[in-house]
């Protein structure tokens, strides 16, 4: 496939597009499933375990069935099949079987006429348990254990996957290297917190069919997942996402409620819906994964990193959920956006008696790229180099490939250094700034679209768009795409629109419905602008071709001789003659009807042979270089990020407002995991599910965020893009703790950086006598 | 229903009588019972301000709200301020700057600044991020609804 | 969340709410603003059968001429010029108050009688059933300080401080009529997290009264969270008073957020009165209140650092509202 620009006629693309569902979002008329009314509809509820980790030996459930307004209960025993997002890893079940492994596991539901009789139900279910032992860290589960959480644990242990990888000789490298850095990070868990609580409606017909509503953004694995679990056909089955009231990872995963709220509609014979509280928004959890890693970087002597050798020791929570990629990423995504001639990981992720981990925006390349960065700027420091410096002789160049073979294509990650430190004056500023001030660089690098789909063999198609236009002139939209606030849909609409060369708003994005959306598998891993963008662009294409055909015989040429106008299709060799985009459309319907056009996207093979070997692989990367500036008070360790400087390289900037704002959100975000969020366990129980106590920051904690947008068009990604959806967060968080170490000369390498901490580092500073800016 | 009684309010400038039990919770009623659903449930604790309308014009949360309170006051909720044709001008900045993403927070930010430019029609950028800062945004960094809300003053909403 | 079901009653007068609160001895509880009572009810803190809901008690509205009725919406100050100009300290405060939705509902009465909270407290039924019931809520026992005498949960209202530094009273009626009190009564410096406050049953708090004396003194309350909105304080450092060039003429200092109620700390300021306030007196002033105040790990930040940031607050906002008085 080659890189095609805009054509010079481009009106939208490349341009600042207002979301198509705006004007119903700012009016309250945008329906999220928490919205929908079905007739009769009961309520669904949960009984979360109280216990870390028991084994279940009797849940009495009769005097909950009998009160009056009881619909179900519903145990674990019913729909034992155990079910995960992995197909390699199917260790959930939709309600506790046999034993119950964090404290909010779901252990029973019931469906009742109402929240109180629901909850009446839920208090009279009485459960007899055997106490067994809690692992809330998973240093704890690295050996055999005497109960380990799962049997799928490695030997033994809470070992849930174990990934050991080295390319070149790491070991050599470092015996020989000029310079090493090291850095042990320990980050908490962090969760997504969308503002949309977790909600689903469910219901079973007459005609044999089941309808599940759900606030997903992978609506295809949860219509498998449904049809495992529950051992229907997925073509009984109709999966809707209405709108989704963010995301950001954590409506990835098939969840155990979805499941429980289809299966209470079955029972009952009524539809259900199960909404969800904040504080069990906090238990599913599938959030970013508390970690400790390890990183040691080797450099030669010219300043030539050599060698990285890395360890990460991975907090899963209870479940697998996305936990083998997430091991896997937590150190092949080490790989760009410098060049690593020697390469060697060892990951562990454990189970523990904890919510379960998952995806969540960036995943995986957040806590390892934290590490990777800080060590840097020591080894920058340690050489005498500007930091910038040592990042640009290591740049990894465009079309190269890794030691671990990930195929490089497009990056202009060199030109996000270059702009950036010429805009924030980086030169007059870095270790010049007062003592409490301070500015710091950060890179990033991320996948734009996981190359290996996660149910499909790589040789079907990633992304479907389906599109139909009949003589009324709108142009219909069908993809299984989810948007979830990023802007899809836009871009989607926005794309057929300007190939086919018709205004935005003849196009109509359908709502995502299994009965009628080809299968798009959905927003994770950046994936859906480059794959869903590419199948779009394939789609409008195909669409455009009886068009043009209609045209020329109109026109009385050949349709190669046949310009896209706006609204009108045109000879190129004759401009002023024309035919309006209907009057071509209804010349093509006098013989085919209704048009119709198919477009698909499918990435190219890559990646190598060994165990693997596919983790990480992508059809384009996106790089990134944030410089951010800070006043820290040192007295009290309270301190301000005044300034973020937002290189990126998403290729082209499809639609740059969408761009902006998942960089501007996406550095609140990574704000946050910086500043003050986390899960705050103490042993194994949450003591924040709250957005009280989960610490989201505020407007007035928002750095002034200046967004330079660098990218060169893509050779791969439609009209030359590639994601901006996730990478952007990465940067944020070691741009931040490399500018602390600026303004006071400590190193942070435990996140959250709360003014606690501060303060503790700047003890610990003074404690070893190492002045930093005269104090 | 025996505690059940009649609340009589004016909502969106039309009056209501709803069955209204005294443990009812405003937003409960406005989207359960009268099915507004335009004001989100995100937190029910009061904390997203998702669920913000009007009360008598004050910014107020309706899951921390009993309904009865309600009776003999005007609620206004999203419905109510949107127009009933096009946007208003807070709302079509809100679109044109890309300050709405997911849209769950949107309603409630649209009634917050609505009342805000309604009682300070040339707010400071400061004023305005503490006018917001009891509504959470999970997707836009608050950097573009700041931006709607200054351009909605600017063009005098 | 729903709410179970209560009888709600809605008095107009404060006689009237007076009565009904002694029929109703002990089954009820008082509704203000509600966005702290609320999302206890719904979280099955303390459940009462009563609701009185004081929203049409008509006299408990208002401010101004120093009174601010109990039912005064904290946005009302919050807007109000005049409290910035004549109660800065005040003003800090009202503005430091959760969030500017909260304050549209919230009363300075709710500020001030706000329930005291903690890590284990303010979690919904099943979280607390989980770990099992503490003293403050269906349980026999402290998390914090395992003991099952005394409650340690944490004062977090940010008027408090503020309106102790002016010195003001509280206007209470009761079965007998109204009677005024230091707002400093009205807690029980003895009592703990539960034991909190000194109001007889029916009694009702029906305003706050400033002083006259206490109007244009120079202020600042200071709050420490993590964020500057939404939080609850994890300290609350006020202090008012009037300089005369160097010398202090009064001043007085209340701190809240740490204990289970806020305190003021008038033998430590009153020797301070009539001389210069150099550097090194206002260290050993914030050190000693740091001395004496005790924070446990009940909240998100952790209480060593919470103690020792009460000797910077300190430090701080008596220097800036002295600097308020040179300017």
């Amino acid at each position: 496939m080659n890189a095609t620009a805009p054509p010079p006629s481009a009106r939208l693309l490349g341009g600042r597009i207002p979301y198509v569902e705006g004007p119903l979002k700012v009016t309250g008329r945008a329906e999220y499933t928490d919205d929908i009314q079905r007739p009769g509809m009961l309520v669904g509820r949960v009984l979360r375990a109280p216990w870390p980790h028991a084994r279940l030996v009797a849940l009495d459930v009769s005097r909950a069935r009998a009160l009056p307004g009881v619909y179900a209960v519903l145990t674990g025993e019913k729909y034992p099949t155990p079910f995960g997002v992995l197909p390699i890893t199917h260790d959930e079940t939709a309600i506790a079987v046999g034993k119950s492994r964090y404290i909010g596991d779901i252990i029973a539901a019931v469906a009742a006429q109402d929240e109180r009789t629901a909850e009446a139900a839920l208090a009279l279910i009485r459960a007899e348990v055997e106490p067994l032992p809690e692992y809330s860290d998973p240093r704890m589960g690295v050996q055999p254990v005497a109960e380990p959480i799962h049997a799928r644990g490695l030997n033994g242990s809470n070992i849930q996957k174990e990934v050991l990888q080295h390319f070149g000789d790491v070991d050599a490298a470092f015996a020989g290297a000029a310079h090493t850095a090291r850095v042990r990070g320990t980050f908490a868990g962090v969760t997504h917190a969308f503002t949309e609580p977790l909600v689903t409606i469910a219901e079973s017909t007459p005609d044999g069919r089941l309808t599940v509503w759900s606030a997903t953004q992978v609506p295809h694995y949860l219509h498998r997942a449904l049809a495992e679990v529950l051992g229907i056909p997925m073509h009984r089955i109709r999966v809707v996402k209405p709108e989704v009231g963010g995301g950001f990872g954590g409506k990835s995963d098939p969840l155990p409620h979805e499941i429980v709220c289809a299966a209470l509609a079955i029972e009952t014979g009524r539809p259900v819906k199960v909404l969800f509280d904040r504080e069990d928004v906090f238990y599913t959890n599938h959030g970013r994964h508390p970690t400790q890693n390890d990183v040691k970087i080797a450099l030669d002597r010219d300043g030539n990193i050599v060698a990285y050798d890395i360890e990460a020791l991975i907090d899963g929570g209870a479940w697998s959920s996305f936990g083998t990629v997430t091991t896997y990423y937590n150190g092949v995504l080490s790989m760009g956006p410098y060049r690593v001639p020697n390469f060697r990981y060892k990951g562990r992720r454990v189970y523990t008696t904890k919510p379960p981990s998952g995806a969540m925006r960036a995943h995986g390349g957040t806590n390892l790229r934290y590490s990777i960065e800080l060590a840097l700027d020591i080894l920058a420091e340690e050489t005498g180099v500007d930091p910038f410096d040592l990042r640009l002789r290591n740049a990894l160049p465009p079309n190269s490939v890794t030691v671990n073979q990930f195929r490089i294509t497009s990056t202009s990650f060199r030109e996000c250094l270059e702009a950036v430190r010429a805009k924030s004056g980086w030169a007059e500023k870095f270790r010049r700034l007062p003592y409490g001030r301070g500015i710091g660089l950060g890179c990033g690098f991320y996948i734009s679209g996981s190359n290996s789909p996660i149910h499909f063999t790589p040789k079907m198609p990633q992304s479907t768009v389906h599109l139909k236009v009949d003589m009324d002139g709108g142009i219909a939209v069908h993809s299984m795409q989810a948007d979830i606030g990023q802007g899809s849909n836009t871009l989607l609409a926005a794309i057929v629109a300007e190939v086919v060369g018709v205004d935005l708003e003849r196009v109509h994005v359908q709502r995502v419905d299994s009965d009628v959306s080809p299968i798009d598998l959905g927003s994770y891993s950046s994936r859906v602008t480059f794959m869903m963008g590419n199948a779009a662009k394939a789609a409008a294409e195909s669409l455009l071709v009886p068009l043009l055909e209609a045209a020329a015989q109109l026109l009385g040429t050949t349709p190669d001789r046949v310009a896209v106008g706006h609204e009108r299709y045109y000879r190129r060799d004759a401009p002023e003659q024309g035919v309006t985009f209907l009057e071509a459309l209804h010349g093509a319907m006098e013989t085919r009807g209704a048009l119709t056009a198919s477009g698909n996207y499918r990435s190219p093979s890559m990646g190598g042979s060994f165990k693997g070997a596919r983790a990480g692989t992508a059809p384009a990367y996106s790089f990134a270089a944030y410089v951010a500036e800070l006043a820290v008070d040192v007295e009290t360790g309270e301190y301000k990020v005044e300034k973020i400087w937002a290189a990126f390289d998403c290729g082209r900037a499809l639609n740059r407002l969408a761009v902006e704002g998942q960089i501007q959100g996406s550095i609140h975000m990574g704000l946050g995991q910086v500043m003050g969020e986390s899960m705050n366990y103490r042993g194994a129980r949450l003591f924040n599910p709250s957005l009280l106590e989960y610490k989201i920051p505020m407007p007035q904690q928002m750095p002034d965020v200046e967004i330079l947008l660098v990218g060169k068009d893509d050779p791969e990604g439609p009209f030359g893009a590639k994601e901006a959806g996730e990478g952007p967060l990465i940067a944020t968080l070691p741009a931040v703790g490399n500018a602390l170490y600026d303004a006071i000369g400590v190193r942070f390498t435990e996140l959250p950086i709360t003014p606690d901490r501060v303060l503790r580092g700047l003890d610990l500073r003074a404690k070893e006598g190492r002045p930093w800016k005269g104090h | 229903m025996s505690e059940a009684g009649l609340l009589r309010m004016r909502l969106n400038g039309h009056p209501v009588v709803a069955p209204c039990e005294p443990a009812r919770i405003l937003l409960d009623l406005l989207r359960d019972d009268l099915h507004l659903t335009g004001t989100k449930r995100g937190c029910d604790l009061g904390t997203c301000g998702c669920c913000t309308v009007l009360v008598d014009g004050r910014p107020t949360l309706s899951c921390l709200t009993l309904a009865r309170l309600a009776d003999g006051h005007d609620v206004t909720t999203i419905e109510g301020i949107s127009p009933p044709q096009g946007l208003s001008p807070v709302q079509r900045a809100f679109v044109e700057s890309g300050a709405t993403q997911c849209g769950f927070c949107t309603p409630g930010f649209i009634v917050t600044a609505t009342a805000l430019l309604r009682d300070h029609p040339h707010p400071s950028r400061a004023e305005i991020e503490r006018a917001i800062a009891g509504n959470l945004c999970r997707c836009t960094g608050y950097t573009k609804i700041v931006e709607a809300i200054a351009t909605a003053a600017k063009d005098g909403a | 969340m729903h709410l179970d079901p209560f009888a709600l009653h809605r008095p107009t007068s404060v006689d009237e709410t007076v009565r009904l609160a002694g029929s109703l001895a002990g089954r009820f509880d008082y509704l203000a603003g509600g966005t702290d009572l609320l999302p206890n009810y719904k979280m099955h803190l303390n459940l009462r059968p009563n609701l009185i809901a004081l929203e049409d008690v008509g006299e408990l509205r208002g401010h101004g001429a120093g009174r601010f009725g109990a039912m005064e919406r904290l946005a009302e100050l919050d807007d109000d010029p005049a409290i910035r100009a004549e109660y800065p300290v005040l003003a800090d405060a009202v503005g430091e108050v959760a969030t500017p939705l909260v304050r549209a509902s919230g009363t300075v009465g709710g500020n001030l009688l706000v329930e005291t909270r903690c890590f284990f407290f303010n979690q919904s039924y099943f979280w607390r059933e989980s770990l099992g019931f503490c003293l403050k809520a269906d349980g026999d026992r402290c998390h914090v300080v395992p003991q099952k005498e005394k409650c340690y949960a944490t004062f977090s209202g940010d008027l408090a401080p503020a309106l102790m530094a002016l010195d003001a009273e509280v206007e209470v009626a009761g079965p007998a009529g109204r009677s005024r009190r230091p707002l400093e009564a009205l807690y029980d410096a003895a009592g703990d997290g539960i034991r909190r406050v000194h109001l007889a049953p029916g009694e009702l708090l029906v305003a706050v009264h400033v002083p006259a004396a206490s109007r244009g003194l120079h202020g600042r309350y200071k709050k420490l969270r993590v964020r500057p909105s939404y939080d609850f304080p994890e300290l609350g450092v006020a202090v008012a008073g009037r300089w005369d060039g160097d010398r202090v003429a009064s001043l007085r200092l209340a701190v809240g957020g740490v204990e289970p109620h806020p305190r003021r700390f008038d033998a430590l300021t009153e020797p301070l009165v009539g001389s210069a306030l150099s550097d090194d007196r206002l260290r050993a002033l914030a050190d000693e209140v740091m001395r004496q105040l005790r924070p446990v790990h009940n909240t998100f930040l952790l209480p060593d650092y919470r103690k020792r940031m009460i000797g910077v607050y300190v430090r701080r906002a008596v220097d800036e509202a002295r600097r308020g008085s040179a300017s």
